[in-house]
């Protein structure tokens, strides 16, 4: 919808746009919509290195958008499930991390 | 005036033909009702949008004191930056409907149950009426209760006493959600007294 392609600035003061709205939401929200809203800012922020320079787009932070993108509405219908999810992310992050910083 | 009646049929009977949508029961569009967050960029006709608002307008309020005001927002840079302030519209919309309750009105007629409560309930009685309406013109509509309501009334030039409620996103759909679950009638249904069994061959 928007008119032309946000440079890395713009999508930067996206994210930070929606962190801080979100933040004031999270004051009177259900307490779910705080994970939520994270996993959307993770969703986001997956996107970065498409619009700023000097970033490589990352295939673990894709694959994780990805699952983000399919589970997050879980939070409306499925709290279990949408619990499952994080964890599952978390646990993908721990792999990546270890593969990232403990080995060689 | 009968020939005015039977325009107004015919007018509304091409209006439902154009939508592609036959009349349809009060109780399917209940049932088939679901919140999208996936739209088609095609834009909604205004005469939709107008039908949309005329069903929100016959909606019951408290005392008929019909607090709301509708913000039609098509611009897309303000569709856009709105989006960019409500972190619950998820996905783009070619359109989107603000409901405001007017809480000096509220107060001024309905005093603190007007300002305090029925000014939500009767703009959340109005949403109901038009997410039905855009279902049975075929449309899709998500309503978005989690935007800054400080940033979205500076965007728009709302004035003091006028306070959003809700945002109604609206747009073709280009998903078919599944229905969510239902909570039993047996835990929320109660005979003459709170806990007693309601019978029911719904279940």
């Amino acid at each position: 919808m928007s008119a032309q392609r946000p440079t890395g600035n713009d999508y930067l003061f996206e994210i930070a746009l929606f962190l801080a709205t979100s933040a004031q939401g999270c004051l009177n929200e259900p307490p779910l919509y705080g994970p939520f809203r994270l996993l959307d800012a993770l969703s986001r922020l997956a996107d970065f290195p498409d619009y700023a320079t000097g970033l490589n787009s990352d295939a673990f932070l894709k694959e994780i958008k990805a699952i983000v993108d399919e589970k997050k509405f879980l939070v409306m219908y499925d709290v279990d499930g949408f619990k499952r999810a994080i964890d599952g992310i978390v646990e993908k992050f721990a792999k990546e991390a270890k593969k990232r910083y403990l080995t060689k | 005036m009968p020939a005015f009646g039977k325009i107004k049929a015919l007018f509304y009977r091409a209006l439902h033909l154009k939508s592609g949508c036959e009349r349809m029961d009060v109780f399917e569009a209940i049932k088939g009702r679901r919140s999208v967050r996936r739209y088609k960029p095609d834009s909604v006709p205004d005469e939709l949008i107008e039908r949309i608002l005329d069903a929100a307008r016959w909606a019951p309020s408290g005392g008929n004191i019909q607090p709301w005001k509708f913000i039609v927002i098509k611009d897309k840079n303000l569709l856009e930056l709105v989006r960019k302030v409500s972190p619950g519209y998820l996905g783009e919309a070619p359109l989107a409907i603000l409901v405001c309750s007017d809480k000096e009105r509220e107060y001024r007629i309905g005093g603190k149950m007007g300002r305090d409560y029925l000014s939500v309930s009767d703009c959340s009685m109005a949403v109901e009426n038009m997410v039905l309406t855009a279902y049975a013109l075929g449309l899709g509509t998500c309503i978005v209760k989690s935007f800054s309501h400080i940033a979205v009334k500076e965007i728009l030039e709302i004035p003091e006493g006028i306070e959003p409620e809700l945002l109604v996103v609206t747009g073709y759909p280009a998903q078919k959600p599944a229905p969510p679950t239902r909570i039993p009638f047996r835990e929320m249904v109660y005979l003459n007294k709170y806990g007693e069994k309601f019978r029911t061959s719904m279940e």
